[in-house]
């Protein structure tokens, strides 16, 4: 039992936090300004510091690390609000390791270790109900081809990306391709979301997939993608978890120096007890990241670890930033402000990998509801 | 960063498990009780005799008096264990009383009390709140008068609530008039036998029994003074963050028994009740791991502090969740009481509804938890 952090886990966190209070000043706003949502020279500099490879063994140029470390890291990127397909593209190389053939590892893994590939999953597919579906989803074999068409949403980055892992059903179940971005017949269109965080469109029209682009066997198709939704939100969880601290320490410092009535707001026990809320709300989602974290990392099921700390991440996001807004006042709703920036950026952490109540209905599945 | 228990803690907690199983039958008389809100009975006094016997009772003490020289985690499974046995998880005297002592009493002192109560021979009723000092417990107005050769004792206590069967009132008391007033405030350990003390019952709205207690001239031998004189105050929060150590075993069985329920009664489709008991084990597991983090500070020689407090504030709260959660699964079943035939879980739920409030209130109210959150954990000012 141990609640401190090891020598190296303290190591990495250190490192972390450095390196991203240097480089990262600033950057989310920077990346809403100019719309590109990441910066590919902070991309590199992820990439040798070994995190894009940090659950790959170093046989690929992975750092052979684990979830727990992958989680530490994630936390401070979320302190930071770093832009760009991390997550994404770690969670779409973890599964190409654990489900690719020796082919599909060699191909993509040490690129994407070096930084040199953006990778991630196109999962979502359209709901009818919210708009007209366009392109009717298909999944052809023509000539020891896959011919696939259909649309994506939600897809994080995909007008960045060099690699897909597509999700499609056929008559004998789900599929995972990996599909080269560039081919012909993708189309990409950036939604505008409340975190302009780059989620887009992707349209596939006839696009030619080689049969050895399936990730793991046929079968394994819908279990893979479950597992991939997993490490999603595990990664979320530990996203928001850097959100929600930060959000913590700029609300606890505003009630500290924001004077009214002649004394700071911090001194009121109306503002006190919404920040001790904050705070063991804060805590919560903390250690339950860490204990799915380390259960995932020790090759244990950890499903409804998982559950747990999204949902509990996911509606701690919008309780802990709520009450961060209101004691901030007319300051923290001003566009100048970064109150706003984290209060929106945890929405789309909140939404992405399923919300507290889709969270929580895995959960009950778990208990054996 | 890693929340499992060791192999060695794995096994213990295997052994206190076997054990309970083994004297099940003494454990559930026992239970049954103290759930009945009037303290301990026979059972009671057996099982903890039993318990203190093989030394859990105080497992981290010094051997010399009565401990096994354990750490604050085998504590802390211990009292996962009773308190989902027998629903009682420490002793007064074994939580609060014995480590003031431990670090506060004199050789005598120790010498007297600490075996027995490891032992479970006796128990210890706290003797702090007063009608004007609840949660401002500095407002105490019971005063103390040395008088040479003995105190001398008058003013009146309320909601003590072991004193009916406690041999022992652990208590605190004015024996200076000083400003700030904690600074006149000590502590005593009272034998409640003593001729001038008269105690009278009140009975909650979950039928738990506690008291007021009342002081007429009563006269207590000088070396009833715990620690040094007017350092009560100081001692009484020390052992206040002991005391605040709570498990989640009480939570995580009233749980399972509304998980068996609903699967049996076949309502478990419902997606709101998914929802909510997702929710309770959630919060639950939240919880477990705020009361390992306690234990595992203690272990480490800190003092948990605000730690503490998160813990009791979310132990009490869950609570309230899981008994609300309970009632509106039940619908109009729920309101039935104890001896109904259609009341569900015979009634347990209609019962911890009313019971569960003192949770919210003893041992330092929600709203002083937040209070010490806020102040001494993120440094707020003191308005």
């Amino acid at each position: 039992m141990d609640f401190a952090f090891s020598k190296s886990e303290k190591l990495l966190i250190d490192s972390a936090r450095e390196f991203l209070e240097k480089e990262v000043e600033g950057l989310a706003r920077q990346a809403e300004e100019t719309g590109e949502g990441y910066s590919p020279e902070l991309w590199r500099k992820m990439a040798d510091l070994g995190w894009m490879g940090l659950l790959l063994p170093e046989e690929y140029g992975g750092v052979a690390g684990d979830f727990l470390e992958l989680t530490l890291i994630l936390e401070k990127m979320g302190r930071a609000l770093v832009p760009g397909p991390f997550i994404s593209t770690t969670i779409s190389g973890y599964s190409v390791l654990k489900y690719g053939t020796e082919a599909q590892r060699n191909k993509l893994l040490p690129k994407l270790a070096q930084g040199e590939i953006i990778f991630t999953p196109a999962f979502i597919e359209p709901d009818s109900t919210k708009g007209e579906v366009k392109i009717k989803e298909q999944v052809n074999l023509k000539n020891g081809d896959y011919i696939l068409s259909g649309t994506r949403l939600f897809v994080p980055y995909a007008h960045l990306a060099d690699w897909f892992v597509y999700k499609t059903k056929t008559d004998t179940g789900t599929i995972l391709f990996l599909v080269n971005a560039k081919s012909p017949g993708i189309n990409y269109k950036t939604l505008k979301t409340i975190a302009s965080d780059m989620q887009c469109e992707v349209s596939l029209d006839r696009v030619k997939v080689p049969q050895a682009n399936i990730l793991g066997k046929k079968e394994q198709g819908k279990q893979i993608a479950i597992e991939i939704e997993e490490w999603g939100a595990l990664c979320q969880s530990a996203f928001i978890l850097g959100i929600l601290e930060k959000v913590l320490e700029i609300t606890v410092k505003h009630a500290k120096e924001r004077e009214q009535f002649g004394r700071p707001i911090g001194s009121f026990q109306a503002i006190q007890h919404q920040c001790a809320d904050m705070a063991t709300e804060v805590d919560k989602v903390k250690f339950l990241v860490y204990q799915a974290a380390r259960r995932l990392s020790e090759q244990i099921s950890a499903t409804k670890d998982i559950s747990m700390a999204k949902a509990k991440a996911s509606d701690a996001s919008r309780s802990v930033c709520l009450l961060g807004m209101k004691i901030h006042g007319g300051i923290g709703i001003s566009e100048e402000h970064d109150m706003q920036l984290y209060f929106r950026m945890a929405k789309a952490a909140e939404i992405a990998s399923g919300n507290g109540d889709f969270h929580k209905e895995i959960v009950a599945k778990e208990l054996g509801l | 960063m890693d929340f499992r228990f060791s192999a060695e803690e794995e096994k213990f907690m295997q052994d206190v498990h076997d054990f309970f199983i083994k004297e099940e039958k003494i454990a559930i008389e026992a239970k049954k009780e103290w759930d009945s809100g009037l303290g301990f009975g026979p059972n009671c006094w057996k099982i903890l005799g039993m318990i203190g016997e093989k030394g859990w009772l105080c497992p981290t003490w010094p051997k010399e008096y009565g401990g096994l020289e354990l750490s604050y985690m085998y504590r802390y499974i211990l009292m996962e264990q009773m308190h989902h046995f027998t629903d009682i998880y420490a002793t007064v005297g074994a939580g609060m009383a014995g480590p003031v002592i431990l670090n506060h009493g004199n050789e005598k002192q120790k010498k007297e009390y600490l075996p027995k109560i490891a032992r479970g021979e006796i128990e210890f009723a706290l003797g702090y709140t007063e009608p004007d000092a609840g949660s401002d417990l500095s407002s105490m107005r019971m005063e103390v008068k040395d008088e040479g050769d003995h105190f001398l004792i008058n003013g009146s206590k309320l909601f003590n609530t072991r004193a009916h069967y406690a041999q022992y009132h652990w208590l605190g008391a004015l024996t200076e008039i000083t400003t700030p007033k904690y600074r006149g405030i000590s502590l005593f350990i009272v034998d409640l036998k003593t001729p001038g003390i008269t105690i009278s019952p009140i009975f909650t709205v979950g039928g738990m029994r506690t008291n007021e207690v009342f002081y007429n001239d009563v006269k207590v031998p000088k070396d009833a003074l715990v620690g040094e004189k007017n350092r009560g105050f100081y001692y009484i929060l020390e052992a206040l963050d002991y005391e605040r150590i709570s498990t989640v075993a009480g939570l995580e069985r009233d749980f399972q028994e509304i998980l068996d329920y609903i699967k049996k009664n076949g309502n478990d489709n419902d997606p709101l009740i998914r929802q909510k008991l997702a929710d309770l084990a959630i919060e639950i597991e939240s919880a477990r791991l705020f009361a390992l983090r306690v234990a595992w500070m203690l272990d480490r020689g800190k003092i948990p502090n605000h730690e503490a407090a998160m813990l009791k504030m979310v132990v009490s709260e869950i609570e309230q969740d899981l008994v609300q959660t309970a009632m509106q699964i039940f619908g109009p079943y729920g309101q039935l009481q104890k001896g109904s035939r259609w009341a569900p879980l015979d009634g347990k739920f209609e019962w911890r509804y009313r019971d569960s409030l003192e949770a919210l209130i003893t041992r330092g109210t929600s709203e002083i938890m937040r209070n010490i959150i806020a102040q001494r954990g993120l440094g707020l000012p003191r308005g």
